[in-house]
C-alpha cells in the first residue's frame, strides 16, 4: 500500500486524463451490464407484484391457450376434490381514449364468487356496493376504478366513462373505487372491475371465460389438487400458479438480455484491450522508476503486484462509475422494457424504483475489476521482469523480438485452422461459441501482421497525398507495428460488432419486407383493434358473407390468431382457411420445405400442420415431423406438412385450417380479414363502403397493405430499438478506443517527436505526420473492423437462428454501415490525434528530448 | 532559478570551442540556446549575424535544420528506424527525391565507417556505432555549426576518443564550427578553446594555440 500511495499515486495524478481514458472501456461494460439486468429486474419485479396483486388468494388458474373455453368448464373444476373456491375471469384490454391514459385492463369477474379470492378495497360509501352483488350484476355498465386512475381523471362515483366495445364506444357507469394496494394498484393504477357476463357481451366473448381462478381447501395437497384438475379437464387445459405468467415474459427478456449482454462483453473485451495497452505504455515510461525501486530492494513480486494493484483499483473506480451510470441508463431501458409488456398484454408495466440489487452490484464491481486485472497480468510480469541495471541506463529502449512475431502468427493460424475446423459442427453449441471465440482470438493475433501489410500498400498513396508528411507517417506506421496494432485491434473488434449488429437489422427488415411482399399481399385488412396485437376483441364469424356482399370486394380470407403453450413455450396458433390463403400468397419466397402445390390442402383436410421456420428452428422440427398441440377439446396431434418464412411471433407459429379450429376450440371468431378488392377498384372506396357497411354496430379498423406494412415495420422498429442503442454503444467504443489509443501513443512518443522537430521537423509537418498516421490508423482499423464484421455477421446470424428467436435471415453484408462508419471512424481518428499532436508540436524541445 | 546569466560570447567560424562547467552550471542550456532548441527569456542570440530568439518556430526549425547539426550524450536515435533512416530523417523533412536521400545517407554513414550497418537497428550498434550515426545524421546539410552534447559521455574511452577525432577531422574537413559540451577535461584540452561556466556565468574563455596530440 505504501509503494501505492508513494509510487503509483503520483503517476497517475500526473496522468489523470489518461487513466480516464483507459478505464472508460470498464465504466462502459459494466454500465451496459447494470443497466440491462437493473432494467430486468425492476420491470420483472413491477410484473410480477402485478400478478400477485391481480392474483389476490388465487392458487391455482386454469386456462385453455388464449383463446378461452366454454362456460361449462367451470362447473367441472369447482366439482373437483378440494377446490375451495372457483372464479372465472375475462381480461380484455380496451383504449380509454383519454388523453395520456393509455390502456386499462379490465378484470371482468363474477361478484358473487370472486371475493373469496380477491379483496376489493373500496373507498367508504362504496361497500354497500359490493355488499350486494346483485345490485352491480343488475346494472352491466356498473364498472370499478382505482383510486390512482379516478384522480387523474376527475372521476367519481356515478362518473361516466366511454371505453370502446365490439359495438363501438360505450358509456360505463364508475360503481366503486378500489384504494390504492392490493389490486388497486396494479399495472399503476390502469385496471378496472367489472361484471364478468357483461363482458361477454361487450367484449363478443360469447359463452366463453378466459380463464379460471382458484384456491384449493386448508390442507389440502396443492399438488394433488393440481393432478386432479389436469386429469379432470384433459390435456388442452393448463394449471399452473399465477406466477407462471411470468414465465413468458421472463422468455422474451432472455433474448433481449443475451443480446444486450453481448455488446457489455464485447465493450469489456475492448476495455481489457485499453488496460494492457495503456498499461504496457505506462511500464515502458516507468522504466527508470522501476529500475529505482528494484535498486532500492523492491522483489519482483513487489513490483508486480504494484502495477496488479494499480489495476484493480481502476477497475474498481471504472466499476462503480459503471455502476453508477447503469442505473442511469437502467431508467431509459426500463421504459423499452415496460413497452414490451404494452405489446404483449396491452396494458404498459411501469417499473416504479428502478435500482440495482446488492448482488448485481458485487457481481458488476467484480467483472469489471477483475477484467481490469486480466488486463494488467501480462505488462505487471514485463514490469517484474525489468533488469534493474539496464533500466537506470538512459537512452536505453525495447524492441519487439522477430520471435515473438513468427510464434504469434504462427499460433493465430492454429487457432484460424481451430475455429474453420469447428464450422461443420456448428449445430453443437460447444463447438459454434468455441469456434467463434476461437476466430476472433486468432484475428487479435494476426492483427500486427494484417496492419503492416495494409500500413505498406497505403504507403503509395499517403506518400502522393503529402510526399514529406506522408511518407513519414506511412514509415512510421510500418516501423512501430506494435504501436499500430494496439488501436487497429480495438477498432476492429468495436467495428465488427457494428457490423453484425447493422447486418443482422438489415437482413431482419429485407426478410422481413420479402415476407410482407409473399404472404401480406391483400389489399385491405380488417381488424377489431387498432392496436393490431391486442387480441382483446374479435369479430364474429359471420361476418365474411357480409364483407364479401360489399361491392369491389373479390376474395377475402378470415384469421383468428391465439397463443397457446407448444413445448412449455408460447407459441402463436394461426388458424386460416388453408385453401384461400394458399391460392393468394407468394410461394417462391415463402414455403423452405414442404409442397408449395400440396401443403395447403394437406393442411386445409387437417392432415398436417403448417409452421414456421423459427419454430422448427428452435424445436428442430422437420417436414413429416409428428408434433402435438393442446386444444380444448384434447391433444391435436398431426405431422409437419410444411415450413414457412413467417415472422408473426418470435417463438414461432403453427398454421392450421379454420374448420379444424373450429373443432378443436370451439370458437368461431375472427382476428383479422384480409380483403383482396377487384380489378380495377380503388382501396379506398371499397374501405369507404366497409366503413360504411359496419357503422354504428361493429368496431373495426381497415388498414390499408401500406398502413399494415408501415405498422409491422413500426414494430420491428421498436424490437431493433435496442440494437440501435448497442450500435450507439460499440461505435463510442470504438471512438474511445481511438482517442484512447491514440492520446497514449503519441504522448509516448514525446521524445521520438522531439527529435524528428530537432532534426528539422516543421511543426505543420509533425502535425500532417501525426494526422495522416491516425487517420491511417482508422483507415486501417476499418478495412480489418469491415472485414472481421462480415465474419462475426455470419455467427452473429446463425446466433439468431441457433439460439435466439429461430429466424433464419439470409447473409447480406451492410455496405450502408460502411459508408457511414467511414467518415465517423476517419473523423474521429483525426480528431483524437489533434490535441495530442498540438501538445507535442507545442511542447518544450528540450523536455522533449529528455523524455525517457 | 536563473540558468545561464549575463553570458557574451562570440565564436568565430571554424573555431572548435569546449563548455566546461559543473552540473548545473548552464553548460546543456547554453547549447540548446545557441542551437535553437530552447529561447532565452532575455537576450540575444546571432548566427551568421541575425538574431533567433525573436524568430517563429517553423523559422527556427528551418535554420536549425539548415545552419546546425546536434550530437548529443544520449544519441536520440529513433529505435524503430535502421542507420539508414535515421539518418535519412532530416532529408525527408525537407522534401528531398527519395533516390537522392538514400544516396546521400549512405555516403554519409560510408564517411563515418558504418557503410556496412545500414541496414541495423539502433538498439544492434555499440554506443560507439550510435554516435557515429548520430554524428551522420547531423551532418546531412553540411551545417556550417556543429553542437555536441556530451558526445563521448556514454561511451567508454575508446570509443570516445574514435568520436572526438572524427568531430576534429570534420572540424578541419568541412569548417564546421564546433562547440562541445563536456565534463570531460580530456576533451576540453583537445579544443583551441574552452569556457568554463559556474553558477549560470561565464567564469573562464581560455584560448590556447596548441591542444594535446593524443585523445583521451
Amino acid at each position: 500500500m505504501i509503494l501505492f500511495r508513494l509510487v503509483s499515486w503520483p503517476y497517475l495524478r500526473k496522468h489523470l486524463f489518461r487513466g480516464v481514458l483507459t478505464t472508460a472501456g470498464i465504466v462502459l461494460g459494466v454500465a451496459v451490464f447494470v443497466g440491462m439486468h437493473a432494467a430486468n429486474q425492476a420491470v420483472l419485479s413491477a410484473f410480477n407484484q402485478t400478478v400477485d396483486r391481480i392474483a389476490g388468494k388465487t392458487q391455482l388458474q386454469v386456462a385453455a391457450g388464449e383463446a378461452g373455453f366454454d362456460e361449462a368448464v367451470l362447473e367441472r373444476v369447482q366439482s373437483v376434490p378440494g377446490v375451495r373456491a372457483a372464479a372465472p375471469v375475462i381480461e380484455a384490454v380496451v383504449e380509454t381514449g383519454l388523453p395520456g391514459q393509455g390502456n386499462l385492463l379490465i378484470l371482468a369477474v363474477d361478484m358473487t364468487g370472486d371475493r373469496s379470492l380477491r379483496e376489493y378495497d373500496l373507498e367508504g360509501g362504496d361497500e354497500d356496493i359490493i355488499d350486494d352483488p346483485l345490485l352491480f350484476l343488475a346494472q352491466p355498465d356498473s364498472i370499478i376504478v382505482t383510486t390512482a386512475f379516478a384522480a387523474r381523471n376527475n372521476l367519481r362515483n356515478n362518473s361516466r366513462i366511454s371505453m370502446q366495445t365490439m359495438e363501438g364506444p360505450k358509456d360505463f357507469v364508475v360503481r366503486g373505487i378500489m384504494r390504492d394496494g392490493g389490486l388497486g394498484s396494479a399495472f399503476g393504477g390502469n385496471i378496472a372491475v367489472m361484471d364478468i357476463y357483461a363482458a361477454q357481451k361487450v367484449f363478443g366473448r360469447g359463452r366463453r371465460f378466459d380463464r379460471i381462478d382458484l384456491a384449493v381447501n386448508e390442507g389440502e395437497d396443492f399438488a394433488e389438487v393440481q393432478r386432479k384438475l389436469l386429469a379432470a379437464l384433459g390435456p388442452g387445459f393448463t394449471v399452473e400458479t399465477p406466477a407462471g405468467r411470468g414465465v413468458q415474459f421472463e422468455s422474451l427478456l432472455r433474448v433481449y438480455s443475451a443480446a444486450v449482454n453481448m455488446s457489455s462483453l464485447f465493450a469489456l473485451f475492448i476495455g481489457m484491450f485499453l488496460i494492457y495497452n495503456s498499461f504496457s505504455i505506462a511500464v515502458g515510461e516507468r522504466r527508470s522508476e522501476i529500475g529505482i525501486l528494484r535498486a532500492l530492494g523492491a522483489t519482483r513480486r513487489q513490483i508486480g503486484a504494484l502495477f496488479i494493484g494499480e489495476s484493480a483499483i481502476g477497475g474498481f473506480i471504472g466499476s462503480l462509475a459503471g455502476v453508477a451510470f447503469g442505473i442511469f441508463l437502467a431508467e431509459a431501458i426500463a421504459g423499452q422494457v415496460g413497452s414490451l409488456i404494452e405489446g404483449l398484454y396491452g396494458v404498459a408495466e411501469k417499473a416504479e424504483d428502478v435500482a440495482a440489487d446488492p448482488g448485481l452490484i458485487a457481481a458488476a464491481l467484480s467483472i469489471g475489476t477483475v477484467t481490469s486485472v486480466i488486463a494488467a497480468i501480462i505488462p505487471a510480469r514485463s514490469a517484474a521482469r525489468v533488469d534493474p541495471v539496464q533500466a537506470l541506463q538512459k537512452g536505453k529502449f525495447q524492441v519487439l523480438s522477430s520471435g515473438e512475431n513468427r510464434l504469434r502468427r504462427w499460433l493465430a493460424l492454429v487457432l484460424l485452422a481451430a475455429a474453420l475446423l469447428c464450422l461443420p459442427f456448428g449445430s453443437n453449441r460447444f463447438f459454434f461459441y468455441g469456434g467463434y471465440m476461437l476466430l476472433i482470438v486468432a484475428a487479435l493475433l494476426f492483427t500486427p501482421t494484417l496492419a503492416l501489410w495494409l500500413a505498406r500498400l497505403l504507403r503509395t498513396p499517403l506518400r502522393r497525398l503529402r510526399p514529406v508528411e506522408g511518407a513519414l507517417a506511412a514509415d512510421s506506421l510500418l516501423q512501430a507495428p506494435r504501436r499500430t496494432s494496439a488501436t487497429v485491434a480495438a477498432l476492429m473488434l468495436s467495428l465488427a460488432m457494428v457490423v453484425a449488429l447493422g447486418g443482422t437489422s438489415q437482413s431482419s427488415y429485407r426478410a422481413i419486407r420479402n415476407w410482407l411482399d409473399s404472404a401480406l399481399n391483400p389489399d385491405l385488412f380488417l381488424s377489431p383493434s387498432q392496436d393490431m396485437v391486442s387480441r382483446t376483441f374479435h369479430f364474429p364469424g359471420g361476418m365474411r358473407e357480409e364483407i364479401e356482399r360489399i361491392p369491389g370486394v373479390e376474395h377475402v380470407q378470415t384469421i383468428r390468431a391465439n397463443k397457446i403453450t407448444f413445448r412449455d413455450t408460447p407459441v402463436l396458433l394461426i388458424a386460416a382457411e388453408m385453401d384461400r390463403l394458399g391460392s393468394r400468397v407468394k410461394n417462391e419466397n415463402l414455403v423452405v420445405a414442404g409442397d408449395p402445390d400440396t401443403l395447403y390442402a394437406e393442411v386445409g383436410q387437417a392432415r398436417g400442420f403448417l409452421v414456421a421456420q423459427n419454430l422448427a428452428e428452435l424445436h428442430g422440427l422437420s417436414l413429416n415431423d409428428a408434433i402435438a398441440i393442446p386444444t380444448p377439446s384434447g391433444i391435436l396431434r398431426l405431422p409437419v406438412s410444411g415450413i414457412v418464412r413467417d415472422f408473426s411471433d418470435q417463438q414461432g407459429s403453427i398454421f392450421i385450417d379454420r374448420a379444424t379450429y373450429l373443432k378443436h376450440w370451439k370458437d368461431d371468431t375472427v382476428d383479422t380479414f384480409r380483403i383482396y378488392i377487384g380489378p380495377g377498384e380503388s382501396w379506398q372506396a371499397v374501405k369507404g363502403r366497409i366503413l360504411e357497411r359496419f357503422a354504428g354496430r361493429q368496431r373495426l379498423f381497415v388498414l390499408s397493405n401500406r398502413e399494415m406494412r408501415d405498422y409491422i415495420l413500426g414494430l420491428t422498429d421498436q424490437w431493433f430499438a435496442m440494437t440501435y442503442i448497442q450500435t450507439a454503444i460499440a461505435v463510442l467504443v470504438a471512438i474511445l478506443g481511438i482517442v484512447n489509443t491514440l492520446t497514449v501513443s503519441i504522448a509516448d512518443r514525446k521524445r521520438e517527436l522531439g527529435v524528428l522537430r530537432a532534426v528539422g521537423g516543421l511543426r505543420n509537418q509533425i502535425r500532417g505526420t501525426l494526422w495522416l498516421e491516425a487517420m491511417s490508423i482508422g483507415a486501417i482499423g476499418l478495412i480489418l473492423g469491415l472485414a472481421l464484421g462480415a465474419v462475426n455477421l455470419y455467427y452473429q446470424l446463425r446466433m439468431v437462428r441457433q439460439d435466439f428467436s429461430g429466424m433464419a435471415f439470409d447473409y447480406e453484408f451492410p455496405w450502408y454501415v460502411a459508408m457511414i462508419l467511414a467518415p465517423i471512424i476517419l473523423g474521429s481518428a483525426w480528431s483524437a490525434s489533434m490535441l495530442p499532436a498540438e501538445s507535442a508540436v507545442r511542447s518544450s524541445l528540450v523536455e522533449a528530448l529528455e523524455y525517457e | 532559478m536563473v540558468a545561464l546569466d549575463g553570458i557574451d560570447l562570440h565564436v568565430e567560424r571554424s573555431e572548435m570551442v569546449s563548455i566546461v562547467g559543473p552540473s548545473g552550471s548552464g553548460k546543456s542550456t547554453l547549447l540548446n540556446l545557441i542551437g535553437g532548441l530552447d529561447r532565452p527569456t532575455s537576450g540575444d542570440i546571432r548566427i551568421d549575424g541575425r538574431a533567433i530568439a525573436g524568430l517563429k518556430d517553423d523559422d527556427l526549425t528551418r535554420l536549425r535544420r539548415d545552419k546546425i547539426g546536434f550530437i548529443f550524450q544520449f544519441f536520440h536515435l529513433l529505435p524503430s528506424l535502421s542507420c539508414l533512416e535515421n539518418v535519412s530523417l532530416p532529408l525527408h523533412l525537407r522534401g528531398m527525391p527519395r533516390r537522392q536521400i538514400e544516396v546521400r545517407a549512405r555516403e554519409l554513414l560510408d564517411s563515418v565507417q558504418l557503410g556496412h550497418r545500414v541496414g541495423h537497428l539502433p538498439d544492434e550498434l555499440s554506443g560507439g556505432e550510435r554516435q557515429r550515426v548520430a554524428i551522420a545524421r547531423a551532418l546531412v546539410f553540411h551545417p556550417p555549426i556543429l553542437l555536441a552534447d556530451e558526445p563521448t559521455g556514454n561511451l567508454d574511452s575508446t570509443t570516445g576518443a574514435e568520436i572526438l577525432a572524427l568531430i576534429h577531422q570534420l572540424n578541419r574537413t568541412l569548417g564546421s564550427t564546433v562547440l562541445i559540451v563536456t565534463h570531460d577535461s580530456g576533451v576540453a584540452q583537445s579544443c583551441l578553446r574552452t569556457i568554463a561556466l559556474r553558477d549560470a556565468r561565464i567564469v573562464r574563455d581560455e584560448r590556447r594555440s596548441v591542444v594535446r596530440a593524443e585523445m583521451p
